[in-house]
């Protein structure tokens, strides 16, 4: 059992240090905080229970293995990820954080979010809850899994995800 | 009544002997043309509702916007697929607020009226008031809409009762249908989850980008170089780069009647029915090979490459896309004014597929397709920029003209696959029909 997972402090840091690789584009470094076998997810925004929805059955809005999630974060440093050329100005801001069970080296962590962001002159936000499984190795806190559960039934006010939760 | 004045403006400027085909840009940014557009082309042709495989049960239904309009598509208790406005007869609020579930009744909950799942006016919850044979004539039942009609489950409706069949109107789409529904040994069905989002541009717009060969490259190059990437890291050759050169020459776009279109090409995304790539890894090869011999003997040789590898991305006339390439995909666009759209897209699936078939086209579906996909948010981004050009500078024509070739009508034409001929006859039955001249043919 790790003492980092037992830290509510060190988990909050981490998750806000995630938060800020975000905001300052350092996508690269912020894919190297998850794990080999690590999924980011995001459900349907009509998925009635966006916890326990499966990408292999049903259709996600975004489904991505460790090997997505590196290819996502060097494709939006690249001036041809037009969706974010340039890029949007992003705010994450994290709280509620609540911290269950630790089993073995992993330990399930739910925290609030909104996301700001602005592109051109347009800003919109994005809301949820996300769903994190964090494990300890070699000294470090990595991301297992990442699901984000967003208050929302469309993307008709922000259009699009391009940005990272 | 449509504008006259509007009526008689060349919007769409064709010039064959020059290898010329424009669009006035007012087509995409006037309010005036599209209010005309409402009347003269949602309010006639037919629209895409929903897929049979939606409303398996009696009692099912789904609140929908189509054109403008709200509806509810119920599977009545009866068992017949009905569609009425979702609005009560008697004051107007809408009777369905969910997006979708199983009812026994429809209750308006302003004043209590209760409708059964055919919107038959059962109860007008008054004891008096109310003179005892008021619904005789049934125009207090909810209102069916003109006509619903389907092909191969695909239901749609007009809004015009004196349209033509949607068979007649589906013309040679519903072939190239055929084609992508003979890709399941049985059924399709619509999968849960739906991607919808808006976007900031006309709804022409989309329709365009959604068979266009020759934005790929430009557009979506950082999603090739992923697929490169990807294909590399499982030790392939670089398909990307010997499709890049073979692009232009394989394949083709050509309408199909009526406005619709379709792009045929190839592009090595993989496809599970059914085109193995060595980023699937061996253990699946075996599977994705054996249907596709499969397809071979029921098909044909050439049938089943039509329906395995190629690429297929079709609009349906005015609004309807149906691609079947990195996914099998409806996207329905509902304009929302001149600059703004909504869409909403679904992914398809045969019904017997394996599970491991399924988890691999859906993960294949969301990594280009959808507001978070590396390929669709981009286009959406192209669009985006040309709304914003065509809004604040005052030209005229948008240029249609890549691979204009021959005479006739350009409805029926053939073009290459980076070409834009498929355009073309899309504006061409969009010419006629706000011209109000006759757009149709068959019954």
């Amino acid at each position: 059992m790790s003492e980092l997972l037992q830290s509510r402090a060190a988990i909050e840091e981490f998750l806000y240090r995630e938060a800020e690789l975000l905001d300052d584009w350092r996508l690269p470094e912020w894919a190297e905080l998850f794990t080999d076998d690590a999924r980011y997810d995001i459900a349907s925004l009509d998925s009635e229970d966006p916890a326990k929805a499966d990408p292999a059955t049903s259709l996600f809005v975004l489904a991505d293995d460790k090997t997505r999630i590196v290819s996502r974060a060097k494709r939006l440093m690249k001036k041809t990820a037009h969706a974010e050329y340039p890029h949007s100005k992003t705010r994450h801001i994290t709280g509620n954080v609540r911290l269950g069970e630790i089993q073995g080296n992993e330990r399930a962590v739910r925290a609030n979010f909104v996301v700001y962001r602005t592109k051109g002159d347009k800003t919109v936000q994005y809301m949820g809850e996300a769903h994190y499984l964090l494990v300890a190795n070699d000294g470090a806190i990595r991301i297992r899994r990442k699901r984000c559960n967003l208050d929302l039934n469309t993307l008709a006010d922000q259009g699009r995800l391009t940005i990272i939760l | 009544m449509a504008d006259q004045a509007i009526r008689d403006r060349k919007l769409v400027h064709i010039d064959q002997p020059k290898g010329r085909f424009r669009v006035h840009r007012d087509a995409f940014r006037s309010a005036e043309i599209f209010a005309v557009e409402k009347e003269l082309i949602f309010a006639k042709c037919w629209l895409y509702l929903g897929h049979v495989s939606e409303l398996r049960n009696k009692g099912d239904y789904l609140a929908r916007t189509v054109g403008g309009r709200d509806l509810i598509f119920i599977r009545s208790r009866a068992g017949e697929l009905v569609a009425v406005f979702n609005t009560c007869a008697h004051r107007g609020a809408r009777v369905c607020r969910e997006k979708r579930g199983n009812a026994k009744n429809f209750s308006c909950p302003y004043h209590g009226w209760v409708y059964n799942t055919e919107g038959k006016l059962l109860s007008m919850n008054a004891e008096r008031g109310f003179p005892q044979d008021i619904n005789a004539d049934g125009s207090l039942n909810l209102r069916r809409v003109p006509r619903l009609e389907e092909y191969r489950g695909f239901y749609f409706v007009s809004f015009d009762p004196d349209a033509i069949s949607l068979s007649a109107y589906l013309a040679d789409a519903k072939g190239f249908l055929d084609v992508m529904c003979d890709q399941a040994e049985g059924e399709i069905e619509v999968l849960p989850g739906e991607h919808a989002y808006s976007i900031g541009a006309n709804y022409k717009l989309l329709c365009e980008n959604s068979y266009d060969g020759y934005h790929l490259l430009p557009t979506h190059i950082s999603y090739l170089e992923f697929l490169d990437e990807r294909n590399q890291a499982s030790g392939a050759d670089s398909a990307v780069a010997f499709m890049l050169k073979q692009y232009a020459k394989q394949g083709r776009a050509r309408g199909l009647g009526h406005g619709h279109a379709a792009l045929e090409s190839w592009v090595p995304t993989g496809r599970p029915v059914a085109q193995w790539v060595p980023a699937w890894g061996p253990e699946i090869k075996q599977e994705i090979e054996a249907t596709r011999a499969r397809l071979e003997q029921k098909f044909g040789k050439e049938r089943a490459e039509l329906i395995a590898d190629v690429q297929k991305n079709m609009v349906i006339f005015p609004n309807l896309v149906i691609n079947d390439n990195v996914g099998f995909t409806l996207r329905v666009i509902e304009p929302t004014g001149p600059s703004s759209m909504r869409v909403n897209a679904w992914a398809f699936a045969p019904v017997s597929e394996s599970p491991r078939l399924r988890a691999l086209r859906l993960d294949n579906f969301v990594s280009f397709l959808g507001p978070a996909g590396f390929g669709s948010a981009d286009d959406v981004e192209m669009l985006e920029l040309c709304q914003r050009g065509l809004d604040h500078a005052p030209l005229e024509w948008n240029e249609l003209s890549k691979g204009m070739n021959g005479e006739g009508d350009p409805r029926t034409q053939e073009c290459g696959p980076d070409d834009e001929g498929q355009m073309r006859a899309y504006w061409a039955q969009w010419d006629l029909m706000m011209r109000g001249a006759s757009a149709f043919s068959g019954s």
